[in-house]
């Protein structure tokens, strides 16, 4: 109820999702803050050693990078939920839908199509061809549906004034979420009367969304339904659990590449009872490493002659190949262009504002503002490469100078995102964190926005940084139902 | 179910059977040599040694048997790919393999064993307490296939690890006999058979059809004839011969099937009076060649579609 209040909670600078500035909760968050201070204290330090023997049982930890001792930390999820009010997420849902059809717009485009954004100069062809995500073997590779990104991970930050704005893009082989359904599962085993008091939007539905999207993407009828399967790089993968799950959630064999095989331009997984015909390939390999007849000869995770079955349209691979070009960091500035010019609408959902370091002008300023800004080399993701201005060293705003001189196309600047924050708990008390928010995006023979989606939670005071790798956490991530 | 998989589960349950049957043999040796009686400490362990087909590659490592190398080589020694600890962790990593296809009870016990004995200073408990280890290990084995047996589904995962199993113990039993056979005649002939029927649990089986009296041909031919007792070569190929029945879909295991059927019938229709009389030998050489001949039947029918790395070692050569 509005009026209740957090005593002794420090707001954080930024938007804070769940209290206003006068310390008062937020209305959707009313019955949850006061469900947890029914709860006290010392009833939730013994919930969450419940959330953590249940993590722990089920096996879902992560290796911290940079431990020695190769300990693993159980899962970390925070028990105080992330909530989005039913007007919130309408708006993001209808943001992310329509970037998503556009992003496959674009790339069924560039594969298949004129290439007319890049013949009306809306994107430069060079920025495009020059991309390491874009695949010359894609080029006429038919997508059913045109579904090229079928599962698209689309990174959202919430700036001051509460906006959601796309950080960026991962239309690849994006991960997180196994960790959505887990956290769902164990929030509602830890503190049941939580959910239990509001009108949440179910996440368990994900396998069959999933495998509903793959089947419309199975290139032929077929007898007995189409058969998917899982395509894992195997149990060294650090996201081999990810794999794993969904290959029990969706029914489908979890394969590695040994398992497949091609024969006549038609793929087949090797079973107890012979070869057996594939027709929809989930993949979480990466593209370099689909079919070593092709691309890297070093690869023993592809099926050799995959592309051939591919080009002879006799199985479907999700996500497609050369997906990397739309997610490219370089491309990323001109997807709101994208969206006016095959949507013919303005995007819902801004981008964060972003200097291209190729303009003469805009390196310019942006090398003169190096140390406000954040670099982020373009071709990588999960963090990886990224300069924070305002934390680097003099050397090393040096350095990233340089590198920008050197490939102007490698990089992009960006203003740095005053992440929103969200109450924590953090030793048995409630203390301001930044989040983000990863939602997921299925397209098939339609596009679904997935409720909710993985929000990420820097545990360290202040940190931007929300890469569970480097200290970051989780939390259940609540859409509520519409209000009657 | 895919081919690979099946291979993980067939061997995860020959190298779970394997460390059992090395705990158990390890500690009736043991044991055997403690109670006196039986032949020198040399000759015991190398009789142990030569059932596991382990004589050669000890030799060429250690220059002479003792009590304390033999147990080291066999249980802890992690460069020696059947010993006991390493049965466990390839058991385990082929489990690993194939998680979703195991229930969680199963993986959780397999997995705790493993992390368990990797942790544990296994060299110390072999010189203080080793038979307190050997009963632990075989209790740990129980309690890993037995919470398999309650929780999985009868279906094809559950089929190849069983089958695994099986193949593994029958074959375990043949060594056993065929090491133990030729020294029935010595004086110490009675002790060495009683040692044999321990190995396996079955005195208490034995003594129940025969009496106290141990006859070494006819414990000999207990262990491969008895049609109730759970580790006796004919109840696991009749075992396997049920499973590859359930396996089998049409052709696929028509193969292993046939070979396994002249095996069951030659046990099936043996009289024991006879084997007696005219030694067991023959009946003994085709029944291990002919369950190594299913192993490999198995895997031609059922994992050739799928990928080949070496990773398994077994089999006459080694």
């Amino acid at each position: 109820m509005p009026g209740d209040r957090l005593p002794g909670y420090q707001r954080a600078a930024g938007f804070d999702e769940a209290i206003l500035e006068s310390l008062d909760v937020r209305s959707h968050y009313a019955a949850v803050f006061d469900e947890l201070s029914r709860l006290g204290a010392p009833e939730l330090a013994s919930r969450e050693r419940l959330r953590d023997a249940i993590f722990r049982r089920l096996g879902i930890t992560f290796a911290v990078y940079g431990d020695a001792s190769g300990a693993e930390r159980t899962w970390p999820m925070d028990l105080v939920p992330r909530i989005l009010h039913a007007g919130e997420w309408a708006e993001i849902e209808r943001g992310l839908a329509q970037r998503t059809r556009a992003l496959n717009l674009f790339l069924e485009d560039l594969y298949v199509g004129e290439r007319a954004i890049l013949r009306d100069g809306i994107v430069p062809a060079w920025l495009v061809f020059s991309s390491e995500g874009f695949v010359r073997e894609a080029v006429g590779l038919p997508a059913p549906h045109g579904a090229r990104c079928v599962v698209a991970g689309i990174d959202l930050v919430r700036d001051f004034d509460g906006t959601f704005r796309v950080l960026e893009d991962n239309l690849r082989t994006p991960s997180g979420i196994s960790y959505v359904l887990q956290n769902r599962a164990a929030l509602t085993r830890v503190l049941p009367r939580l959910s239990a008091r509001c009108r949440i939007r179910p996440v368990h539905q994900y396998g069959s969304s999933l495998l509903t999207a793959l089947h419309s993407l199975a290139p032929h009828a077929s007898h007995d339904g189409p058969r998917v399967v899982v395509l894992t790089p195997g149990i060294w993968n650090s996201a081999y659990f990810e794999h794993a799950f969904l290959a029990q959630q969706m029914g489908a064999e979890l394969c590695e590449g040994r398992d497949l095989v091609v024969e006549d331009q038609v793929v087949y997984m090797r079973t107890t009872r012979g070869l057996e015909r594939v027709d929809v390939i989930y993949r979480r390999v990466d593209d370099a490493f689909v079919d070593p007849a092709l691309f890297r000869q070093d690869s023993v995770l592809g099926v050799p002659g995959l592309i051939s079955a591919l080009r002879a349209g006799n199985v479907s691979i999700a996500n497609s190949l050369g997906c990397g070009v739309a997610d490219d960091k370089a491309v990323y500035p001109y997807v709101p262009a994208m969206i006016r010019f095959y949507l013919g609408e303005e995007p819902i959902l801004p981008n964060v504002e972003t200097y291209l370091l190729w303009e003469p002008d805009q390196r310019e300023h942006a090398l003169s503002r190096l140390d406000q800004l954040v670099v982020k080399p373009v071709a990588a993701s999960g963090g990886y490469g990224i300069v924070m201005g305002p934390q680097a060293t003099a050397d090393q705003l040096e350095i990233c100078r340089k590198e920008i001189e050197q490939n102007p196309r490698g990089f992009i600047a960006q203003e740095l995102v005053q992440l929103s924050s969200h109450p924590t708990f953090i030793d048995g008390k409630l203390e301001a964190r930044h989040i983000d928010l990863r939602p997921f995006v299925l397209t098939g023979a339609r596009t679904e926005v997935f409720p909710g989606g993985l929000t990420r939670v820097a545990l360290r005071r202040g940190s931007f940084v929300v890469n569970s790798s480097q200290g970051g956490g989780s939390k259940d991530t609540w859409v509520l139902e519409e209000s009657a | 179910m895919l081919a690979r998989h099946a291979e993980d589960l067939f061997w995860a349950g020959r190298y779970l059977e394997r460390a059992e049957d090395t705990a158990r043999m390890l500690d009736v040796t043991y044991h055997g040599l403690l109670e006196g009686g039986s032949s020198d400490t040399e000759s015991a362990w190398r009789l142990l040694l030569e059932a596991l087909h382990l004589a050669h590659p000890y030799y060429a490592k250690h220059p002479s048997v003792s009590s304390r190398a033999v147990a080291e080589y066999l249980v802890a020694d992690p460069n020696q790919p059947s010993s006991i600890i390493s049965a466990i962790a390839r058991a385990r990593e082929n489990a690993r393999n194939v998680r979703e296809h195991l229930s969680t009870e199963l993986w959780e016990a397999l997995n705790s064993c493993f992390l368990e004995l990797r942790a544990r200073d296994l060299e110390a408990e072999l010189a203080a307490q080793p038979h307190e280890l050997y009963r632990e290990i075989r209790t740990r084995c129980q309690t890993i296939a037995g919470a398999g047996g309650e929780t999985m589904p009868r279906s094809d995962p559950w089929r190849f690890f069983r089958l695994g199993r099986l193949i593994e113990r029958a074959e375990m039993t043949c060594r056993m006999l065929r090491v133990r056979a030729p020294r029935r005649a010595l004086r110490s002939g009675f002790h060495d058979f009683l040692l044999v029927l321990n190995s396996v649990s079955a005195l208490e089986a034995y003594t129940r059809v025969h009496g106290a009296d141990i006859d070494p041909a006819r414990v000999i031919a207990f262990l491969l004839l008895s049609p109730d007792f759970p580790r006796s070569v004919l109840f696991c190929v009749r075992a396997t011969d049920e499973l590859l029945t359930q396996l089998d879909t049409g052709a696929p295991s028509a193969r292993p099937r046939r070979t396994l059927g002249r095996i069951r019938a030659e046990l099936e229709y043996q009289d024991a009076d006879e084997l007696r009389a005219f030694g067991e030998k023959g009946v003994l050489d085709r029944a291990q060649s002919g369950i190594w001949e299913v192993a490999e039947l198995v895997e031609e029918t059922f994992f050739a579609s799928g990928p080949q790395p070496q990773r398994h070692i077994f089999g006459p050569a080694a």
